[in-house]
């Protein structure tokens, strides 16, 4: 990587790594109001819209402690965290709280953040999660109204019309940016890697998107075309609601493989899709919600019509990848029940592919080295027997 | 693993009639087939008297897990699940019922199963008939409508599903509160509507017109054998207490998921009556009463008898339950038999995972004052995180209000393998000797 694209991505890596710093700095500059969303559902162009910097919140690096006693052992990372980050006041940072998801897991969490913050403004809208029947468009726009009014409330003023056009556009255009850096990664550039493409996604779901796209932009005019090489190459599946360790994709890129593409929530389900601007804003963040399932099935969401599986064969097809990690949430119920689902469709294909659990506290590197290199090696036996 | 030393529980009497009705019911079940009926697979809320009137067999997912777990046949199913991919920390309901689905699936389809060694116990945990159609009505828990996308995907993607939709009742409005304010009206009524949608889409199943009159009949026996539970619950306030959580949570399925009918108000006018019995002769739940704590947890069905045993033989009458106290009908007041359909769609919406922690605070300490209750007792159900969810908050909540101590111990629904003996037993030893010091503190204070 030349020295000039490294600086153009070191700003964005510094607010991944550090996501709480940049939303302090953000407050004293602007003296605005920062929201703080959960995944993976809530649309940020709301907030953004009410003046507000939303902030998908982020699983930070500390070990829980405080938290441990407020929800049980058998939670997701990201939960347990969310509610250790509550009980040491880590989300003093935030005005207010927006969650659009109805993960049993994230509902526990998030009801230990109104426990532990009862004078800040929190919201929960329960968008309906059986997309196939004929009345959820009209419940869907229901609940996307409510959001935007409770938002005009939260920040003292309506939020207008114009005001949410505008930030769809902002949003949009931050989407169109990263996902022609996922593009160019899919059809064979090598020049980023796994933990380089997650900076990127997860700084923008951080910053404000303005300033992120401004940032962005120096990064793709720094960058080059670096074809890939003779690496293994794999696709990244699964992994809701946080990012995975960075370590964790470093290891997995060490052994030889070079990630080509994913699903990943901090990847291409971020922003898989945009928000229509042809029409009223309240359709179109509605119509963004329904058409999110359709362009990157999701396991937490039902509808017949859309397949994850199929979705993830298409993908492999395109960016032709080698084999797959799944990378699973430990305790993650949707992803565990459609686990086998996808397994079953990799096997017919005859796809190589490994399951790694990830939980907060830490990274078995090696365990993991082990298990990737075991993956490397088949998928590098398969092409010699092959050739 | 230990043992309790002796048997002080006193069940019901009339528990042992309320058995042979459960077994009749899924003796029917298993022969669906065979009369010809078309059956629903159906998860969450009590549907059945909609079923019923339709003239449907139904089978509640988390039901037949719950009685698998129950006869201790629920391996077969879960190593069926296991080997088609749904690891060990998924809702133990779902992974054996989807166990059950794959084996149903492969009975259906003439194939061997892959699983030896246990061929009485498999065919049990395979003889559910195949659904012709599914439901699902989950409140609270965002699992169970996942649970029944994938059963739809286990079963070829063939099979036509209604999902009734249950919003969470999340109570932050300020007018929020225990069947009060906006959100409570607004969201009944799209409850309400949901329901009337689901008995289009039935009668498009069936092809036959929705029988109302038999509804209404259906609600109107449901009422009244909610009403005589819920006031044989109600003497369980005495001291010594009558009867015990685990007579309540014997008959669940009664009052949850058995047909409506006279049958059910008499068992549960019998149930009373036994109740009411007691009260005259002094006849306790268990014997020695000593302790009343209070069970807040989903139930440990492989365990039932072990731990009705367990509490008893330390004194310990276990007097009430989330589990038992705020779900199945529990508002009765509420159903109009001539109108039956908004009190339905109200009660589906109080399953008590469905609130936030500030309602189900007020629900678990309002009952531990009305039953004054020594302690709680937190089963910190291993896979079921809607039950879980608000625990920690409420044991807080009952120390700092309440002064009451609680103890958690660690179980699952149907996945025996999560229950530890010994911690129960020193966490509970250790929370009766602090109350005791308690009580002895203030009488010599």
């Amino acid at each position: 990587m030349s020295e000039t694209l490294a600086a153009a991505l070191a700003p964005l890596a510094e607010v991944a790594e550090d996501p709480d710093a940049y939303v302090v700095r953000w407050k004293e500059r602007t003296g605005g109001k920062v929201v703080g969303a959960f995944p993976m559902s809530f649309p940020g162009e709301i907030a953004h819209a009410a003046g507000a910097l939303p902030v998908v919140i982020q699983e930070n690096r500390e070990p829980d402690t405080h938290g441990r006693n407020l929800l049980a052992e058998f939670y997701c990372g990201y939960t347990r965290n969310i509610a250790d980050s509550a009980a040491k006041g880590n989300l003093d940072i935030y005005d207010g709280f927006f969650l659009a998801d109805h993960c049993i897991q994230l509902l526990g969490a998030v009801d230990v953040v109104r426990f532990e913050s009862p004078e800040k403004p929190m919201y929960f809208g329960h968008l309906p999660t059986s997309l196939g029947d004929s009345w959820t468009p009209e419940d869907a726009r229901k609940m996307m109204r409510s959001f935007v009014d409770e938002m005009g409330e939260f920040a003292g003023a309506p939020v207008t019309p114009e005001a949410l056009a505008h930030s769809i556009a902002v949003f949009n255009e931050n989407r169109r940016l990263l996902r022609e850096i996922f593009e160019a990664r899919r059809s064979g550039n090598a020049q980023f890697t796994a933990e380089q493409m997650q900076v990127l996604v997860k700084s923008s779901m951080v910053m404000d998107k303005a300033e992120h796209t401004r940032l962005l932009r120096r990064v793709i005019a720094e960058a080059a075309e670096v074809p890939r090489d003779d690496r293994v190459r794999l696709y990244l599946s699964g992994h809701f609601s946080h990012a995975p360790k960075p370590e964790l994709l470093r290891a997995i890129e060490d052994c030889g493989a070079l990630v080509v593409d994913d699903d990943l929530f901090t990847g291409m389900r971020y922003i898989s899709t945009d928000v229509p601007e042809d029409v009223d804003a309240v359709d179109a963040l509605r119509d963004w919600y329904l058409q999110r399932d359709v362009n990157l099935p999701c396991a937490t969401l039902v509808q017949h019509e859309a397949d994850w599986e199929d979705y993830l064969l298409n993908s492999i097809d395109r960016s032709g990848a080698q084999g797959v990690i799944v990378l699973l949430v430990k305790f993650c119920e949707p992803h565990m029940l459609y686990y086998p689902e996808l397994r079953k469709a990799l096997d017919e294909r005859g796809v190589p592919h490994l399951l790694i659990e990830t939980e907060h506290e830490g990274v078995p590197e090696e365990n993991v080295r082990t298990r990737v290199e075991a993956l490397v090696e088949r998928i590098r036996r398969n092409q010699l027997v092959r050739s | 693993m230990s043992t309790p030393v002796m048997d002080k529980t006193r069940r019901l009497e009339v528990n042992k009639a309320g058995s042979k009705m459960i077994s009749d019911y899924w003796d029917g079940v298993f022969n669906a087939r065979e009369r010809g009926d078309q059956v629903v697979w159906y998860n969450g809320q009590a549907l059945n008297p909609i079923f019923q009137a339709a003239g449907l067999v139904w089978c509640h997912g988390e039901a037949f897990s719950a009685r698998l777990a129950a006869q201790h046949l629920e391996v077969p199913a879960q190593q069926a699940g296991e080997e088609y991919g749904y690891l060990g920390e998924l809702c133990s309901y779902s992974r054996t019922h989807l166990g059950c689905a794959v084996l149903t699936q492969k009975s259906r389809q003439g194939e061997a199963t892959g699983i030896v060694g246990m061929p009485e116990q498999e065919q049990l945990a395979s003889k559910l008939p195949a659904p012709d159609f599914f439901v699902n009505a989950y409140s609270g828990c965002s699992t169970g409508q996942q649970w029944d996308d994938i059963s739809f995907r286990v079963f070829g993607k063939e099979l036509p599903m209604f999902n009734v939709s249950l919003p969470f009742l999340w109570g932050n409005k300020p007018d929020s509160g225990y069947l009060v304010g906006e959100e409570w009206e607004q969201t009944s009524l799209h409850v309400e509507d949901q329901l009337y949608k689901l008995i289009d889409f039935i009668e498009h199943q069936t092809g036959r017109p929705f029988d109302w009159d038999a509804l209404r009949q259906n609600m109107a026996y449901i009422k009244r054998a909610s009403e005589l539970r819920r006031e044989a619950m109600a003497l369980c306030a005495l001291t010594p207490a009558p009867a015990t959580f685990w007579d309540w949570i014997s008959s669940i399925a009664h009052i949850n998921f058995l047909p409506a009918s006279q049958e059910l108000v008499d068992f549960f006018a019998a149930v009373k009556a036994e109740v009411e019995r007691r009260v005259a002769e002094g006849i306790s739940g268990v014997q020695n009463e000593r302790y009343r704590l209070y069970f807040d947890g989903i139930m440990n069905w492989n365990k039932l008898g072990w731990l009705a045993k367990k509490f008893a033989a330390h004194d310990v009458a276990v007097i009430a339950g989330r589990y038992t106290h705020h779900a199945f009908w529990q508002e009765p007041h509420m159903i109009d038999p001539e109108n039956p359909i908004p009190g339905m769609a109200k009660h589906y919406l109080l399953c008590p995972t469905n609130h936030g922690t500030k309602t189900i605070q007020n629900l678990v300490l309002g009952d531990c004052e009305k039953y004054g209750v020594d302690g709680i007792v937190f089963h910190s159900t291993r896979t079921c995180r809607a039950f879980t969810n608000p625990q920690q908050l409420v044991a807080k909540a009952a120390q700092r209000d309440l002064g009451i101590p609680s103890i958690f111990f660690e179980g699952d629904v149907a996945d025996a393998s999560f229950y530890k003996d010994e911690i129960l037993e020193s966490r509970l030893v250790a929370m009766l000797e602090g109350i005791d010091s308690r009580r002895s503190r203030d009488v010599t204070g």
